[in-house]
Formats: C-alpha cells, structure tokens, sequence
C-alpha cells in the first residue's frame, strides 16, 4: 500500500503539472475581427427558450445557451433554473454572498455563446 | 472463518461504494467528466467505510471477522479512497481536452475558483500529507496517532466540499455519517466511555524487560476466554504515571473473580513505563477481541511462540490442559528473555498431551527449517503462531512448504497502525 500511495500521488502531481504546461501552450484565442457576425436576439427570444430543456439566459450582453449544460452545473437546480428565459447578469454577478462568478466560469460561457443581447429590442 | 463473517466486509465496502455512485450517476454529461464524478463518490463511500471499519466494538470486531482484519481493510478502504479522489479532479479536468486546455487547467487549478474548490483541494492535501506520515512508521506513537487524526479533518472537509457545491442532501448525510463515526471513536474508544474500570492488583518480573500484571475489575468484569486480548489503558495513580493509551495486549491468564493476568513486555516508551507499575493503579480495558485457539481441538496440534507471544498459548495452559497431542514450539532470544519457561516444562511434566521444545535463538532471525518438524510430523495438524511478524511470516512460509494449507495455518499479528 505504501508504493500505491506514493507512485499514485506522483502520477498525481506529474498529471497536475502536464495540465499546468499544456494551458501555457495553448493556441492563442482568435482575433475578434475573425470571428463572424453574431446574432441579436431580444427580451422575447430569451422568453421563448425558459425551460431546463430548453434554457437560453443573457449575461453581461450576451446571449447563452444553457440547455446542455444545466445537468452539469453544480448547484441545485432551483437555484439557476428559474433565470432560464431571463437577462441574469446580476444572479451571475451575484451567486454567493454578493460574490461573482470564478475567471473560470467566465471562461466556460464562451462554449455556450449563441449571441448578443439588445436590451431596446422586444 | 464463517463464510457469512468472510464476506461481511466486502459486501460493506460494496455497499458504501456502489450506494452513492448509484445515486449520482450521471447521465447525457462526456465520458470523462462522467467518469470524473463516479470516481468522487466512489471515494466519498470508501471513506465512510474506512471510517466505520475503524471503530473499536467487541461486537462489531466479532460480526467482521476480528479487529485485526477491519483495521487490515480501514487501510485498504482509505488508500483506494485516496486513489479514487486523485482521479477525480484530473478526470473533470479532462473533458476539456484535447480541444480547450487553457479550460482544462483552468477546471483544475483552485486559483481563481470559489471557496467550495479551495476546500476540495484542501482535504485532498490534507489526505495526501497524513497518509504520508501514517506510513511513517519510526514517529513515536503518540504523535503519530495526534498526525493520523489530521486524516479525520481532511474527510471533514471533503464532505464539506461538496455541501458547498450545493448537493445537499447527500453531503449532509455523509457529513453526518463521518461525524458520528469519528465521535464514536473519539469518545467511546480513544476517550475509554467504553472501556471497562480495573485496578492493577499485583505485578511481578518473569523476564528482562518484561513483566506480569494482574488487574482487578471494578465492575462487572469482561467476558474473556484464553487466546483474546484486550485493549488497555494504564492511567496515572498510587505514585505510577501511566500514559493514558490503549494497547493491544493478550491476556496470559484468567482466575476467579474476573482477575485477567496480562504479560507485557518493554517495546516502546509506554510499555517500558509499565515495567514499573505497582497495585492500586487504575487501569481502563476494552474486549475482548480475537478467537485465537478459539476453535475446539480435534486435531493435533503444532504451537509456535516467539517471546511476548507465550501469551495465549500459557493462558490456555493455565486454563487446562491439551485435549489433542500438542507440541509447543517456544523461540526466544535469550535465557534472560525465556519468561514462563519454569511452569510451562512443570506443565508439560504432569503428564498429558504436552510436548514442548524451547529454544534459545539469538538475536537473528531463527532457520525455520532447522526449527519445524518434518512433513510427516506436521501432516494433520493444526498450527498456531503468535509473536514477531518476522518470524511469523517465515515460518508461515516454511509450514506452507511442508505442506500445511492455509486452512491449518492461524495467526495473529498486532500490526494495528
């Protein structure tokens, strides 16, 4: 048991510090003039799309859609659901305490981008 | 071993592993992130049942198959545990390659993230440096034991973890479970709220380093029988300062009255305190646990003793005497370490079933082959051993040689760190 212990916990750490290593390689993120024309989409877009099923929410002035991601969001689910259909900037801005959102959240809304949110549009 | 007490166990650790992977397993999410979650739960039930197979209950000890053997399995739970949760963050790392591993990274590292993560990390930490040092076996005792405690905490705030993630029913019952499994065993065991009140009655030297001690209950006395042992505690009192910790020790003797007669001998800094003991010491038991030479005889019998492990083998002979031919097999280093030696040949004298052979080894470890008797000798017998894992261990080996199957082979080691 001894040997398990310590050839796991330095695979552990070799592990740790391939992930570390692979991120600093990483392709740098496109150019913004690169990437196409997005959609807008308004109030009433967001409101057609407010089921768990079918879950689209506008964050910061963008337009998310949420629906696969639900199953895998760590906290319960009557906490995120009822802002399915919903501008939540300010649920997102808020979630513990007052407290926003990790840089690693930030990071994970751009897989679920579909748009941009226009506030004067109906 | 009853096959019912034989597969207790594993059936447990079954359980406590399959329950919560079954409640959360996931569903539509990607293999490793899949994989990733199972592998966390996986781990948050091996840890509960690394945490009930460490409590102390002569009751429980007899249902699972000995108090050895839980603590052999609270070992093999918490480092398959500790796998499992090493895993488990690289895995939901994972699911962002190969594709995205800034997100990857960024999915592993706590930097960045809420406290829930931090706390994640700080458990796996905590896991990761107490079983460190649980596998340092030179630490005193006392520290060790204070160090092992920290793996305690680390389960404390796993659980913790995920509370904070907001999964809520079952990390409240984990939480609770782990909560009440540490309690009990702070409390009831280590703190001795179930241990039994006796006072040392007399003691006396039967060798170097070594010494007879007879205790007296102060209440309803323990139901013991030859081949047990007992855990004590040697408190402070009548101008002796014990140290207050549980050890494991094999009775050597029962008389009328529930007197239990205990040899011990001097191998760390709180055995070597006891040398000295006097009566009126208070002194705090729990037991009796184990069934060594619990079976009843119908076969001859070989007995192997290594110093200190005359014990249960005297503690039967003084009981009675042998109902099958019986030969005892008595290693020792030295004639200043050969404790008992005197009744144990007056015992064999009286006529009986009792051969006994004692023997001088040197400070080595003994041949077993110029020790054991040959295979026709041992063919139908039953053997015992009990003393130094070392020497139990090659002449194990060497019985197997001679063609004693494992069935016929029982020992107990006391190796509970």
């Amino acid at each position: 048991m001894r040997r398990l212990y310590f050839s796991s916990t330095f695979l552990f750490w070799l592990l740790v510090t391939a992930f570390w290593a692979g991120s600093l390689w990483a392709p740098p993120p496109l150019e913004a003039g690169a990437v196409a024309a997005e959609k807008t989409y308004g109030a009433a877009d967001l409101a057609r799309h407010a089921t768990p099923a079918n879950c689209w929410m506008a964050i910061r002035g963008g337009v998310y859609d949420f629906s696969s991601y639900l199953p895998e969001h760590p906290s319960r689910p009557d906490v995120i659901e009822p802002w399915c259909g919903r501008e939540a900037t300010e649920a997102y801005n808020t979630k513990t305490k007052g407290r926003p959102h990790s840089p690693y959240a930030d990071g994970l809304l751009d897989k679920y981008r579909i748009g941009k949110f226009a506030v004067d549009r109906p | 071993m009853s096959p019912i007490r034989l597969l207790s166990i594993p059936l447990f650790v079954l359980a406590a592993t399959a329950g919560p992977v079954y409640w959360a397993l996931p569903q539509g999410l990607g293999a490793a992130r899949s994989l990733g979650i199972v592998s966390g739960w996986a781990g948050c039930g091996l840890l509960l049942a690394s945490l009930a197979l460490m409590l102390r209950e002569p009751w429980l000890a007899h249902g699972l198959g000995g108090l050895e053997r839980m603590y052999r399995w609270h070992h093999r739970t918490g480092i398959a545990a500790y796998v499992l949760l090493l895993v488990h963050p690289l895995l939901l790392a994972a699911e962002s390659l190969p594709g995205n591993r800034q997100l990857a990274w960024q999915t592993l590292t706590p930097f960045g993230q809420d406290a829930a993560v931090w706390l994640g990390w700080l458990s796996l930490l905590l896991l990761m440096a107490g079983l460190a040092l649980t596998f340092e076996k030179r630490l005193a005792y006392r520290l060790w034991r204070g160090l092992h405690v920290g793996l305690g905490i680390a389960v404390v705030l796993g659980f913790l973890h995920l509370l904070m993630l907001g999964i809520a029913l079952p990390a409240w019952l984990a939480l609770g479970l782990a909560v009440v499994f540490l309690g009990w065993r702070f409390v009831r065991d280590d703190f001795g709220l179930a241990a039994h009140p006796y006072v040392v009655d007399a003691s006396s030297r039967v060798a170097r380093d070594m010494v007879e001690v007879s205790l007296k209950p102060l209440a309803a006395p323990l139901d013991i029988v030859p081949g047990q042992f007992v855990l004590v505690a040697f408190l402070t009192g009548a101008g002796f300062r014990g140290c207050g910790e549980f050890h494991p020790y094999t009775v050597s003797g029962i008389l009328d009255g529930g007197i239990i007669r205990l040899g011990i001998k001097a191998l760390g800094d709180c055995t070597r305190r006891i040398q000295s003991v006097g009566p009126g010491v208070p002194v705090r038991i729990q037991g009796a646990f184990g069934d060594f030479l619990g079976e009843p005889a119908q076969h001859p019998q070989l007995w192997v003793a290594g110093g200190i492990g005359i014990t249960p083998f005297l503690a039967r002979l003084r009981e009675r005497a042998p109902e099958q031919p019986t030969l005892l097999l008595y290693l020792y280093r030295t004639e200043q370490d050969a404790a008992f030696v005197d009744e144990i040949r007056a015992i064999a004298a009286g006529g009986g079933n009792l051969s006994v052979r004692c023997l001088a080894t040197g400070e080595g470890i003994p041949d077993p082959d110029a020790l054991l008797p040959d295979a026709a000798t041992l063919a139908g017998r039953e053997c015992y051993l009990c003393g130094p894992p070392a020497m139990v261990g090659g002449l194990t080996a060497a019985l197997r040689r001679r063609g004693v199957t494992a069935r016929h082979l029982h020992f107990e080691n006391f190796e509970f760190r």
